[in-house]
């Protein structure tokens, strides 16, 4: 269906996967022109992919909450507890039993999130701040202030295992958030959980009365943001097989960042992992490519904030204009008198 | 009063072609004259809404000319029309919900300095003048929503208007505040001044208009003088065709039926009184009340999805948890009373909108949602129950009210619904629509499920239903067959000024 083709591929519907092709060419064009090492090469692409594979991991899950109508602004002080879990346990515990525990306790977080905001009833966009604060603030107490570091020699080679592997050319982390990523889609896309997530996002009350359990799926995206920061934090502590407590600060905004770029809605009921994927792409490509052209990271925020901004300026006005092209903005639903109706009652019957 | 034959506001060969072609008006003529009530009918979608955005200043007309007091004008903006002396009461009325209502009701008064006593003291007058009682320091959003109705009311009239654009006024409102605004529209018109009042209630129209003008595809169809109109001359216009009336029930012998479902002592604590009844399969229970008289609640109660709501709750002999969620999977079904903000999923086409309550019917393991499952039912249920949409693929904000009615009906009969709960299914929704939905209850009943219909129109609960059960203040106060009642009584029973005994058999238990 031309139609349907030609929705599917609107600035609105694919802007991200447009900004993140024009982007790499631009990279590539200025790499090539200025004699640099090719940007397209296989190890640069790689590179990007593997730097931004906790940050997607985590963009996912908060797609989720967003989906449900919710935010989550704690993902990076749990990744951060998370991480301090996990090296504070490896020595004594083992890698895989530490894993379990750093997962549990940001699990548990997310957990709470969603007590909090869902059955107690507070705005989530305060009790994330709470938390995002409070859990900060545990990890500093646990750590005492001080860099962590695994002691014995075998954790550390279990830990870097687990992260620095490579299954052909790709780095263990590529493949996490690949695996996370596809889960998360084809639940979303295909199954009765992900349809109710979206009708839950869409319209609460509708879901309710439709005997949808809205806030088992609200608490529930919660909690996979939970276990998707403390799995991102395992990477994290892996990775350098020691942590200091203020790791991964401000890195939440980058995640949010990330959805909005993919064009996941604030109010709930719509969004896209794969092209949260691709927002995060985007911001590890602009800073990748910052590197590589040695532009310094003092310019690197204003630029991520410029993209930001005008990416959702694209998608609010992309969206105006695709609703305006349908129909007027006049009260639809609400009884009155939709007044361009493309199939008119009296006329039809 | 000046010349009471020249028009205030006349309109000539107005039109509005939108950018993509859709004509919502097609050269409409309206002449509205000081001191008269005109009124303006059509069926969804006739024009109705887009005379009046342009009117109030909202949007321009494409083409054709307005003459105010026999100049010609072109407003841009709400407040040119405001400033002209043009108020107009939105059916959604944009009020701030934060705010008291002495503040919604000066919202668009000018000059910096906020003069609260003096304002009170005119809104004091204004509700006088009205014969309209009401906390004028109260949040608004603490009102329910006919009082928010009515302080939409005081607001254009509050503005000193000579013309008020009032845009189904007395669509959610009870009998007593309708009697309010009714009396309140002979006043402005006895003051020489002018109504432009569009309803669905084509006894409102009969009753209160001078002169009338029906709107059909975006073109006036009829302009007369109202006396020289009935009710079925008027439908006939509005549809383009004879009215069908609702078909006529044969009335059915509710005592041999099966009891499908018991109410035992439900209540719920300052919104509903214990009630008990049962309901049989196959009949229509209908529910008649005034606003606020509990009718919402106690099918809310009886869904499960008012959580202080204490009683039992028993389909077939068997006891439903108390969750909307249990409540479903045995086999109630609830359509709300707001479609936009309880039934529908504004992101979801209509398909997933149908499949919605009964996802795991269309889904392989319970788990896999099977696509094609769910278009083959929604091109059934558009076939079957006459939905107008593009197909199984339109975004459901696309459909007219009716049609986004059906949606949320169907979508109880794409699953086991034994007990069928409708909290007002016609409201808002347009004379030839209505009768649709009214069949549709009915065919639902007649294939064996127990329907209990809620609906602020009497006429159609004494057509549509066997049996009618009275609230008032939360509680069931009266039982009557439908066939040996009418609205007349029901009024009388609702409003608390008849207080013979109920009818034998009040409380089935």
């Amino acid at each position: 269906m031309p139609a349907q083709l030609r929705r599917a591929l609107s600035l609105r519907e694919a802007g991200v996967y447009y900004a993140l092709l024009l982007l790499v060419l631009a990279l590539a064009g200025v790499c090539g022109a200025l004699g640099r090492p090719s940007y397209l090469s296989a190890i640069n692409l790689i590179n990007i992919l593997y730097q931004a594979s906790p940050v997607a991991l985590m963009g996912v899950a908060m797609t989720v909450v967003l989906i449900t109508g919710n935010f989550d602004l704690s993902v990076a002080s749990v990744a951060a507890l998370a991480a301090a879990v996990q090296i504070g346990a490896v020595d004594a515990v083992g890698f895989w039993p530490a894993l379990l525990l750093a997962l549990a306790a940001a699990g548990a977080v997310g957990l709470l999130n969603g007590v909090m905001v869902q059955l107690v009833g507070i705005n989530a966009f305060i009790v994330t701040l709470g938390t995002l604060t409070a859990i900060r603030g545990l990890v500093l107490i646990v750590t005492g202030g001080r860099s962590l570091m695994v002691q014995t020699p075998a954790a550390l080679t279990a830990m870097t295992s687990f992260e620095s592997g490579r299954a052909g050319p790709f780095p263990y982390p590529i493949l996490y958030m690949a695996a996370f990523t596809s889960l998360v889609w084809g639940v979303l896309h295909f199954t009765t959980v992900g349809r109710r997530t979206y009708a839950v996002g869409g319209n609460a009350e509708a879901a309710r009365l439709c005997g949808i359990s809205v806030s088992a799926y609200r608490i529930g995206a919660f909690v996979l943001s939970g276990l998707a920061a403390g799995f991102a934090g395992v990477l994290y502590a892996s990775r350098f097989g020691a942590m200091n407590p203020t790791a991964l600060q401000g890195e939440e905004l980058t995640v949010i960042a990330a959805a909005i770029l993919g064009g996941t809605s604030l109010f709930g009921g719509a969004g896209s992992v794969l092209k949260t994927v691709a927002g995060a792409l985007v911001l590890y490509t602009l800073t990748n490519g910052f590197n590589i052209l040695n532009l310094g990271a003092n310019y690197q925020g204003l630029i991520e904030g410029t993209v930001l901004i005008a990416a959702a300026a694209i998608y609010t006005l992309g969206g105006r204009q695709a609703i305006s092209s349908r129909r007027p903005p006049a009260p639809l639903l609400l009884g009155g008198s939709p007044p361009a109706n493309p199939v008119d009652p009296a006329r039809s019957a | 009063m000046s010349d009471r034959l020249s028009p205030l506001l006349q309109l000539e060969r107005l039109e509005k072609i939108y950018p993509n072609g859709t004509a919502a008006l097609r050269g409409v003529d309206l002449a509205v004259r000081g001191g008269t009530v005109h009124g303006l009918l059509g069926a969804n979608g006739a024009g109705k809404s887009t005379l009046i955005r342009i009117l109030s200043g909202a949007s321009g007309a494409t083409a054709g000319q307005i003459f105010w007091r026999g100049e010609p004008v072109s407003w841009s903006r709400p407040a040119q029309a405001r400033a002209a002396g043009i108020a107009t009461l939105h059916q959604q009325v944009p009020l701030v919900g934060t705010l008291s209502v002495l503040e919604n009701v000066f919202l668009t008064e000018r000059g910096g300095w906020r003069r609260g006593r003096l304002l009170a003291a005119r809104l004091r007058r204004l509700m006088e003048s009205i014969g309209y009682e009401t906390d004028i320091d109260a949040p608004l959003a603490t009102l329910p929503i006919g009082e928010r109705q009515m302080v939409g009311i005081l607001q254009a009239l509050a503005t000193q208007a000579t013309l008020i654009v009032m845009d189904e006024p007395t669509a959610s409102l009870a009998a007593a505040e309708r009697r309010i605004v009714h009396r309140t529209i002979r006043r402005l018109a006895g003051e020489g001044k002018a109504v432009l009042l569009v309803s669905h209630f084509l006894d409102e129209i009969l009753a209160l208009t001078d002169e009338v003008t029906v709107l059909r595809d975006g073109a006036a169809v009829l302009t007369s003088l109202t006396a020289v109109l009935d009710e079925p001359s008027l439908a006939a216009a509005i549809v383009g065709r004879p009215v069908r009336k609702a078909r006529a029930r044969a009335v059915a012998d509710g005592a041999a039926e099966r009891k499908i479902a018991e109410i035992i002592r439900l209540e719920s604590p300052g919104r509903l009184a214990p009630c008990s009844f049962a309901v049989r399969a196959g009949e229509v229970l209908g529910i008649a009340g005034f606003l606020g008289s509990g009718r919402s609640e106690l099918l809310h109660a009886i869904f499960g999805a008012d959580r202080r709501a204490r009683g039992e709750v028993r389909l077939n002999g068997k006891r439903v948890g108390r969750s909307p969620r249990a409540a479903v999977a045995a086999g109630i079904a609830l359509v709300p009373e707001d479609r936009r903000n309880q039934a529908l999923v504004p992101e979801f086409p209509v398909a997933q909108n149908l499949t919605l309550a009964h996802l795991g019917r269309f889904a392989r393991c319970g788990l896999f949602v099977y696509a094609g499952a769910e278009t083959a039912v929604a091109e059934k249920a558009i076939g079957q129950l006459g939905i107008k949409a593009r197909g199984a693929a339109a975004p459901v904000t696309e459909l007219s009210g009716g049609n986004a009615q059906k949606v949320s009906i169907a979508r109880w009969l794409c699953g086991p619904t034994r007990l069928l709960l409708l909290d007002e299914p016609t409201a808002g929704i347009d004379v030839g629509a209505k009768a649709e939905i009214l069949d549709l209850v009915r065919d639902v009943a007649a294939a064996g499920v127990g329907v209990v219909l809620v609906s602020s129109e009497l006429g159609e609960l004494t057509a549509a239903a066997d049996r009618i059960l009275i609230m008032r203040e939360g509680a069931i106060v009266a039982e009557r067959l439908a066939a040996e009642t009418d609205e007349e009584e029901l009024v009388l029973l609702a409003s608390g000024a008849a207080r013979n005994p109920p009818a034998a058999g009040a409380e089935v238990r």
